[in-house]
């Protein structure tokens, strides 16, 4: 017989894992059944790059193969850029759809490697929920950035200047992308704590978690949203 | 020479009831010699229920067989043989032999063939499936049996089978075997077994080991879809290359190939595919009527792909799976053609003077 990855996981911890992807409400419109055609592979981005393919994973949890699953929800669901060009599969699934609820359950369990694979994205994750934007003007930096080229520095050295220059108001900020309404900001951390997504942060980075919900609960409290029990 | 008016249909399956119904509709007596005691042909006496919409044979064959046996115009000799012929078209004198030897001869003006297949017996040499080993080992027409007294069951122990594996293609497509030909329903009957077995034993987990899958029309998604959609049935290209006994169980060892990898996989149940060759009342038939027979041995044909049922024998016509592998679509459809073409010609010779 053939060696399992990841063998000193029990079988009853990746069949619950399983079942808990099979479960999600999204799961029976996400995957009909594969013929094993490749056009999903033919139309990824990261099949090209990667050692990755969105036919394997639709295959896997057609077969309901358990083991397979697993070691996908460890080592490929990561290298789907979610751009979801799999969509024109002639069967109607969406393998890139799987994978957003196989990233869920792998985030919801804090999943070795998936905290290994989000750590470099801690301050991505801190921006995009505490402002609501991504990628902020003052990330890019000389030494962060050195494919960028010489201009990197000439733009970070008088970065506000520069911003300023640019004709929306909104975009005369540093620290964000774009200056987003109080309102707005406010309604995402009342959704992110609603829904638990901030919860699933707690599993791959404790303290991460502490620090957001710190922000997001004095602001909802200084606003007065109350979002009860 | 006069014409004899009356057409001889042999074999009572699919193609022989529509070719003697069809004909005597067009007001031609008819004589049907079928060699079983039972009219239906193969579908009547070994499947349980039809391809592709899963209905009791019994239920849906019934009226044909019927339509057949009521029709006044039709002279239905059941367990007899024809074994020997003379003559030509319009007038053939054919020997038919009934089942306690005594024989007789019969005049008639055309010939539809429709003597059928025969499934292949999966126990020549090069196949490693151990049908004759193993118990658990069984073909589609034994599935069908155990499914006409409605239940699958392991035959080594009568339990039901929790792991049940369809391997594809066993006796087609092989040049070892010298069937190079694909037998065309054997994907449909392993797809809509295994949506049977689904029903019988909703927690049993089946697969299908394939080379292609030949699903072509609406089987597409009236089988194949619907196995995998709705009863979560695994598709696995790659053929089993041996089944070997581990435990009470049973081995296969193949290729997973679109996952790239070796396979080895343990079954409780393993039904093998079993495709089409002539049946012996085909080859017979040949002999008898000095019929060719085409690359892979069914009866010839001349007028591919435009006329299906004339062949190189003048006056003789056939119809079915005597003529290579057919769906009970064609099958039926040939019958209809082979009665007009026969009927067709014994009216021309009628008109024309010899």
């Amino acid at each position: 017989m053939m060696t399992v990855p990841y063998a000193d996981v029990p079988i009853e911890e990746k069949t619950r894992l399983f079942e808990e992807v099979k479960a999600d409400a999204r799961y029976d419109s996400y995957l009909y059944g594969c013929y094993e055609c490749g056009i999903c592979v033919a139309a990824c981005p990261s099949a090209r790059f990667y050692d990755f393919s969105p036919r394997k994973i639709a295959q896997a949890l057609a077969r309901e193969d358990v083991e397979l699953v697993y070691e996908q929800m460890n080592d490929d669901v990561w290298n789907c850029s979610q751009c979801f060009s799999c969509l024109r599969c002639p069967r109607g699934n969406s393998p890139g759809g799987l994978i957003t609820i196989m990233r869920e359950v792998a985030v919801k369990n804090g999943l070795r490697t998936t905290r290994e694979a989000l750590a470099g994205y801690t301050r991505i994750i801190y921006k995009i929920m505490t402002t609501g934007t991504q990628v902020s003007p003052d990330m890019l930096q000389e030494d962060a950035f050195p494919d960028w080229g010489p201009g990197v520095k000439t733009v970070s050295d008088n970065l506000a200047l520069w911003r300023r220059a640019l004709p929306p108001e909104t975009m005369h900020t540093t620290a964000q992308s774009w200056q987003v309404e109080e309102r707005t900001i406010r309604e995402l951390y009342a959704i992110w704590k609603w829904t638990g997504t901030l919860d699933m942060i707690a599993q791959v980075d404790e303290g991460l978690h502490d620090i957001m919900e710190e922000v997001m609960d004095d602001a909802l409290e200084e606003s007065g949203i109350d979002l009860g029990p | 020479m006069a014409v004899a008016e009356r057409l001889l249909v042999i074999g009572g399956g699919p193609a022989g009831l529509e070719a003697a119904r069809g004909a005597a509709d067009l007001n031609r007596p008819v004589l049907l010699v079928e060699a079983r005691d039972t009219l239906g042909g193969t579908p009547w006496e070994s499947y349980a229920t039809l391809t592709p919409h899963l209905k009791p044979t019994k239920e849906i064959m019934a009226g044909m067989l019927t339509a057949v046996e009521d029709h006044p115009l039709v002279d239905v000799r059941l367990s007899t043989r024809v074994v020997a012929r003379e003559g030509e078209a319009g007038r053939f004198l054919v020997t038919l032999e009934a089942a306690d030897g005594s024989r007789q001869v019969e005049e008639v003006g055309a010939v539809v063939v429709a003597t059928g297949f025969q499934h292949f017996d999966p126990g020549r040499e090069t196949q490693m499936y151990g049908y004759y080993e193993y118990d658990d080992v069984i073909t589609l027409v034994d599935a069908e049996r155990m499914m006409q007294a409605g239940k699958v069951v392991r035959p080594s122990n009568g339990e039901p089978p929790a792991r049940v594996a369809f391997i594809q293609c066993v006796g087609s497509r092989d040049r070892h075997i010298g069937n190079k030909y694909c037998s065309k329903v054997c994907c449909g009957i392993a797809s809509k077994q295994s949506i049977e077995i689904k029903h019988l034993l909703p927690d049993a987990k089946v697969f299908i080991f394939y080379i292609d899958m030949r699903m072509y029309g609406f089987w597409e998604d009236q089988l194949y879809w619907r196995a995998q959609e709705e009863h979560k049935v695994n598709y696995i290209r790659g053929i089993v290359t041996e089944v070997i006994k581990k435990g009470d169980q049973l081995l296969l060892k193949g290729e997973d190939t679109t996952m790239g990898r070796p396979m080895e996989v343990l079954m409780d149940l393993v039904i093998l595919s079993v495709g089409m060759e002539p049946s012996a009342g085909t080859l017979e038939m040949a002999r008898v009527f000095e019929i060719p027979r085409e690359e892979h041995g069914f009866l010839a044909t001349v007028g591919e792909p435009l006329d299906t049922v004339t062949t190189p024998v003048a006056g003789v016509f056939v119809a079915g799976a005597a003529a290579g592998p057919k769906d009970l679509e064609d099958s039926v459809s040939m019958g209809g053609a082979a009665a007009m073409k026969a009927v067709g010609l014994l009216s021309r010779m009628s008109r024309t003077p010899a």
